[in-house]
């Protein structure tokens, strides 16, 4: 019996899948007369597993400021956005058989500017989704309690121009915070909302003229957002979306912006 | 492959640096501190990554030489870290199984650098025997038997806590 037990070495390189495919075959055939060796590698598996429970979430958390900073302090003559962006393989879905939600939406096209240029989706996508996964609350103007005027003065005031402030209470989602950041066209201002359970629904407003865009999806690595153009500006709702359900939430959400924005 | 593909594929390397930093460091400021140098390294290398190899095992190998000179300076300086500082949170899984885990992570934190490193870079980060030997810098018969004694410490360790667990439990 302790001649056939199998060695330490081929136990471990089975739990890890670094027996070729015909000594793999023997082993799981003697692991059946051989308990304790069964046990170990049972054992060594659920270790793995745990090791995924306790650390895998890390995997999903945004990425710390100071980490994002590092990029900006070597930026090698890119353009910081598109550095920062880096993070992120985006692409829009495509009409064939994607996502666009155009006509579903159920909301009023946005007007057409006739002479309007294109939307810019990818420098929109770009800057929300970085906005999005470095928007910590520290970094955020704070909104004291239901003081909504006071964050419309306080990005009117950084903009230039009026600014209207959207509400998603009814979807449980309180404004946290809002700021105002550099943008191609002029200051961009980002409104970020968050549940009872912290997580982040974010939305980000840039100058942009350009072709009404009605309500589209578009999914940038683990991020969905809807992204709409009206009267002079773009808009990106983002947030982490991890099943269809969700993704009916945020368009909900995105219509109710768009309502109270475009009155 | 231009510069900006490639300062994209380091971003795209941040979460799995951060979760074997914060794994490996317990302690997630730490952690953070070393990711945000081994970025800036990075960065400032990115020439000398050669396309075609592994991003990840090149980022992964810039952590381990960073961390290894920190501990080095840190033992000249007599500097103790306590290995339990702070265990990572584990918010999201039910109650049993926080406590169930927690065993793991004491666990964990009583293993040798050495044997965590390289139970996380093949257990968690499921690198080869190569890659985890690349990273390491030693050979992969190292890897090999680093890595069935840290199993081996690993499931003594947590049959230990669990026996601990139970008799606390009984009295």
């Amino acid at each position: 019996m302790s001649e056939d037990r199998i060695s330490d070495s081929e136990l471990n390189a089975l739990v890890d899948g670094e027996l070729d495919p015909a000594r793999q075959a023997e082993i799981e055939i003697s692991l059946a007369e051989d308990p304790d060796s069964a046990r170990r590698v049972a054992r060594y598996r659920s270790q793995n597993a745990g090791l995924h429970a306790l650390y895998d979430d890390i995997l999903h958390e945004d990425i710390p400021p100071k980490i994002a900073a590092a990029f900006e302090t070597r930026r090698s003559g890119v353009p910081q956005w598109a550095a920062m962006a880096a993070a992120i393989a985006l692409f829009v879905v495509g009409a064939a058989g994607g996502w666009i939600v155009r006509g579903e939406a159920d909301v009023e096209p946005a007007q057409q500017v006739a002479a309007g240029p294109p939307i810019d989706t990818q420098e929109l996508m770009v800057r929300a989704s970085m906005a999005h996964v470095v928007s910590h609350e520290d970094e955020l103007h704070a909104v004291s309690a239901g003081s909504k005027a006071e964050v419309g003065d306080y990005l009117a005031d950084r903009m230039g121009k009026p600014v209207r402030v959207p509400s998603l209470d009814t979807f449980g989602y309180r404004l946290v915070g809002s700021r105002v950041l550099p943008d191609t066209n002029g200051p961009a201002a980002q409104f970020v909302f968050a549940d009872e359970t912290g997580k982040k629904v974010s939305l980000y407003v840039r100058g942009e003229q350009a072709d009404g865009v009605d309500i589209t999806y578009a999914l940038a690595d683990d991020l969905s957002m809807f992204y709409w153009n009206d009267s002079g500006s773009s808009y990106a709702m983002v947030t982490r979306v991890d099943d269809e359900k969700g993704r009916e939430a945020l368009l909900t959400a995105a219509k109710a912006v768009y309502g109270q924005l475009s009155q | 492959m231009s510069t900006e593909t490639k300062r994209q594929a380091v971003v795209a390397e941040i979460p799995r640096l951060r979760r074997y930093a914060i794994a490996l460091m317990r302690d997630r400021t730490e952690a953070d501190d070393l990711v945000h140098d081994v970025v800036l390294r990075a960065l400032d290398k990115l020439h000398l990554w050669r396309e075609g190899t592994n991003m990840r095992t090149w980022l992964f190998t810039i952590m381990h030489n960073l961390h290894a000179n920190e501990m080095r300076r840190r033992s000249r300086m007599l500097d103790v870290v306590p290995l339990d500082a702070a265990p990572p949170r584990a918010e999201a899984a039910g109650q049993e199984a926080a406590v169930e885990w927690s065993e793991l992570s004491g666990a964990m934190g009583g293993l040798s650098a050495l044997h965590r490193q390289v139970l996380l870079l093949v257990g968690l980060e499921g690198m080869t025997y190569a890659e985890a030997a690349g990273v390491l810098d030693v050979p992969v018969g190292t890897v090999m038997s680093r890595l069935s004694r840290a199993r081996e410490d690993l499931r003594r360790k947590i049959d230990a806590g669990t026996q601990t667990a139970t008799i606390r439990r009984v009295k």
